[in-house]
């Protein structure tokens, strides 16, 4: 089977080929809305957000939805509600969450011995929010991720990601996570400490 | 080297699932000498570890029974189980309590099963085939039956996947998402039990994740005949335990761990390292001792995070023993040999081989070939025939004997020490290449590996001499040598040994070696041809005519299309639990 070629031409007129009507054009287009957007009365039809200016609040403006950067949530004593069941590292498409678990030595047992994000890597998805089974990880903190001079700090670690993060008293799997601490006390006949 | 009689443990009550081994093997100086009449492999036949269930492939000439299988009539061995029967055709009838290779209880009645002609369900798993049986294993009754037993399980089980081990490759878990995927009608409180209880060296048990299969407990009484574990109190209050004072510290102890459904007994070594679903799982064969059980390592990247046993009726049954599980440790990152080394200057590897084959070449050198039962058959054949282009002396080194016992263990933790001698030919043994190191009686030594104990006169010889080392990660010997070339760990290697029973075992490479690491074989015969020698053949070819030679088809597969090595994911991958 032989494969058909097709010639185009390109048919250029002499006004293209020069450019400079073309490049006229746009300085043209420029200078209007310039004219349009200062000197008229009413500012013409621009709507800039000043963003980062004290008068605009983020919080307010952002819908409640908007993806900010990550913030992990505290438990009632204040330490990490994350119990590194590396679902959000599993589901992130980036695969920019890091975590190493370690042993808490209570009845929560795991816990994140470091959390680290790499937000350069991030793609705001959300779907480390959606896999979470603790309330452990938001992006509700409506903030960007702020520009760093460093590659190394937009990596965030467990104690900046704690640092944005507040408490959380969400219950899961309808009685929630300290079920045990509603229920009667335990039948004194069976061992139950360690 | 090993006693001559290991002491019988003591024997459960069904003798028939202890499997015997062969009588333990003469100390390596004995099989030295005798090494030439070694033959590989001699086939002889193997203590089968019988299972107390039979399988329902038919044995050749042995009797059947036929029944239907939900329609399908299909001819079976006579006496196994309607469960066992099933899988021929496909279909997992899902259990918790049942184990090919351990007894009967059908306490979880997980597996019922409709039979005609019968009025109840009955548990698949107890149900021995008859000739004329009509089964249907998903009739309505059934799955109604399956779907509230499981509701019945998860009333108590606290739903603590997040932090549980097991979550991901956990039988329980995978039962719900397949037969009961309904949400919790419970609204009372749930029962409340030790939730994390050091029961013994290894194991640390959660007994509120225990659904009372009693799999642990059969396991203890029936393969190493310890029975630490039992069941205490009644009703929702059962609960799995050990006795004050007795702790589960049997060798085999960490085999609870995979038979168990859910995560109630988890390994203090695997304990948060990793969840299961980020490993990928190899097959392979444990080089902890020459029982060379047949093992899965199960890892991820380049790094190895625990071994767990593969079905293997003629070596190792379902189980392995303790310490091969933590032979892993040996492939540990941070101890590896990653570039070639000469007189303690890291070097190109092309450099260190150029150099290696100039001083082993010198003439009138006399050179000691040390070949090691903890190299696989290839690089000791390799070497072998490098020495005798060097007549070199051939010695046989190993590992120093250790524990044992009748049923996995062997004193010779060697995993190939008669590959190694059936390689060497006429090959000495370490004790006199020892106290001829010490006497200067060589110019240049070469070791297939780094395993040989050294004394302090030996290192210091070692250290003078031109002593070449292949070395997969550092060893007192190593940090001796003056050249060091980097090999494969036996976790990157592909390549095979011979166990004590003389059975052809196979390595498969979990991971592409990084860096210069390069496969034993290979490098050697680099070395001859930087001496200008006729080429010896690479690793790969040493492997593929010992697969042709033995008619190893699985072997063949691996030399000939190198997708057969790649790793599976292990998730629901339905080994273990």
């Amino acid at each position: 089977m032989t494969i058909g070629v097709k010639k185009v031409s390109l048919q250029r007129s002499m006004r293209d080929q020069i450019f400079l009507p073309a490049i006229l054009e746009g300085l043209l287009t420029s200078a209007r809305h310039f004219f349009k957007n200062t000197m008229t009365k009413g500012m013409g039809d621009v709507d800039t957000i000043r963003y980062g200016e004290p008068d605009v609040d983020p919080k307010t403006y952002y819908p409640a939805r908007y993806r900010g950067v990550h913030r992990l949530m505290h438990r009632e004593d204040g330490s990490v509600r994350c119990v590194a069941c590396m679902c959000c590292s599993t589901v992130c498409p980036a695969k920019c969450i890091h975590i190493v678990a370690e042993d808490r030595r209570d009845d929560a047992e795991k816990a994140p011995a470091s959390f680290v994000i790499d937000e350069l890597k991030c793609v705001v998805c959300g779907l480390c929010v959606e896999a979470c089974p603790c309330d452990a990880i938001r992006m509700d903190s409506a903030q960007h991720m702020t520009p760093t001079e460093e590659r190394a700090e937009a990596v965030l670690g467990k104690i900046e990601l704690m640092s944005r993060g507040s408490r959380s008293v969400a219950v899961q799997g309808g009685h929630g996570a300290d079920y045990r601490a509603t229920e009667p006390a335990a039948d004194p006949r069976f061992p139950t400490a360690r | 080297m090993t006693s001559s009689d290991p002491p019988a443990p003591s024997r459960p009550r069904s003798a028939t699932i202890i499997m015997q081994p062969e009588p333990p093997p003469p100390p390596a100086a004995a099989r030295a000498a005798t090494a030439t009449t070694v033959k590989l492999p001699d086939n002889k036949p193997a203590p089968a570890p019988a299972a107390p269930n039979l399988p329902a492939t038919p044995e050749p000439g042995g009797a059947t029974v036929k029944l239907v299988i939900d329609g399908e009539s299909l001819e079976v061995r006579k006496g196994t189980n309607v469960l066992e029967a099933a899988k021929l055709l496909g279909k997992d009838i899902c259990h918790f309590c049942y184990h090919p290779g351990l007894s009967i209880a059908a306490s979880c009645r997980q597996c019922l099963v409709e039979i005609e002609k019968n009025p109840k369900l009955q548990p698949s798993c107890q149900q021995i085939v008859a000739e004329g049986m009509v089964v249907h294993t998903e009739s309505p009754a059934v799955l109604e039956s399956r779907r509230a037993l499981l509701e019945f399980t998860l009333k108590n089980h606290p739903i603590d996947c997040p932090i549980c081990d097991k979550a991901g490759e956990c039988t329980l878990q995978r039962h719900y998402m397949n037969h009961d995927h309904q949400l919790t009608r419970v609204d009372v409180p749930k029962i409340r039990k030790p939730k994390h209880k050091d029961i013994g060296r290894e194991i640390v048990l959660d007994a509120e994740r225990c659904i009372l299969c009693s799999r642990c407990i059969r396991f203890c009484e029936e393969i190493p005949g310890t029975g630490e574990l039992g069941m205490t109190f009644r009703g929702d209050h059962e609960i799995l335990d050990v006795a004050p004072g007795h702790p589960l510290d049997n060798a085999y102890s960490m085999n609870v761990v995979d038979i168990c459904p859910v995560g109630a007994l988890t390994a203090k070594d695997f304990r948060f390292a990793i969840r299961a679903w980020e490993l990928r799982s190899t097959p392979s064969t444990c080089t902890g001792c020459a029982t060379g059980c047949a093992i899965e390592i199960h890892h991820k990247h380049e790094e190895a995070f625990r071994l767990v046993p593969r079905h293997d009726p003629d070596v190792n049954g379902h189980w392995m023993c303790d310490e091969g599980r933590h032979t892993y440790k040996t492939t540990d990152p941070a101890k590896r040999v990653r570039y070639a080394r000469v007189d303690g200057e890291e070097v190109s590897l092309g450099h260190a081989i150029a150099t290696a084959a100039r001083r082993l070449r010198a003439r009138g050198k006399k050179v000691a070939a040390v070949f090691s039962g903890t190299a696989t058959y290839e690089a000791n054949a390799a070497l072998a025939d490098l020495a005798g282009l060097l007549g070199a002396e051939r010695f046989v080194v190993g590992r120093a004997a250790g524990k044992t016992d009748a049923l996995l263990r062997d004193a010779d933790k060697n995993p190939n020490i008669r590959g190694a001698i059936t390689a060497a030919g006429n090959a000495r043994h370490e004790g006199e290449l020892a106290l001829e190191l010490a006497g200067r009686a060589y110019d240049a030594v070469l070791f297939v590996d780094g395993t040989f104990e050294l004394s302090e006169v030996v290192r210091k010889t070692v250290e003078s001499i031109t002593s070449v080392v292949l070395a997969d990660r550092v060893t007192p010997l190593v940090e001796a040598c003056t050249i060091v070339l980097p090999t494969t760990s036996w976790a990157e290697t592909l390549g095979t040994m011979i166990n004590r029973q003389g059975r052809l075992r196979v390595l498969q490479p979990a991971w592409r070696a990084e860096a210069d690491r390069r496969e034993p074989a290979d490098l050697i015969r680099e070395v001859a041809l930087a001496m200008g020698e006729r080429d010896l053949g690479s690793s790969r070819d040493r492997t593929r005519a010992i697969a042709e030679l033995h008619d190893h088809a699985e072997l063949r597969r691996l030399t000939a299309d190198p997708v057969a090595a790649r790793p599976t994911l292990l998730r629901f991958s339905h080994s273990r639990g």
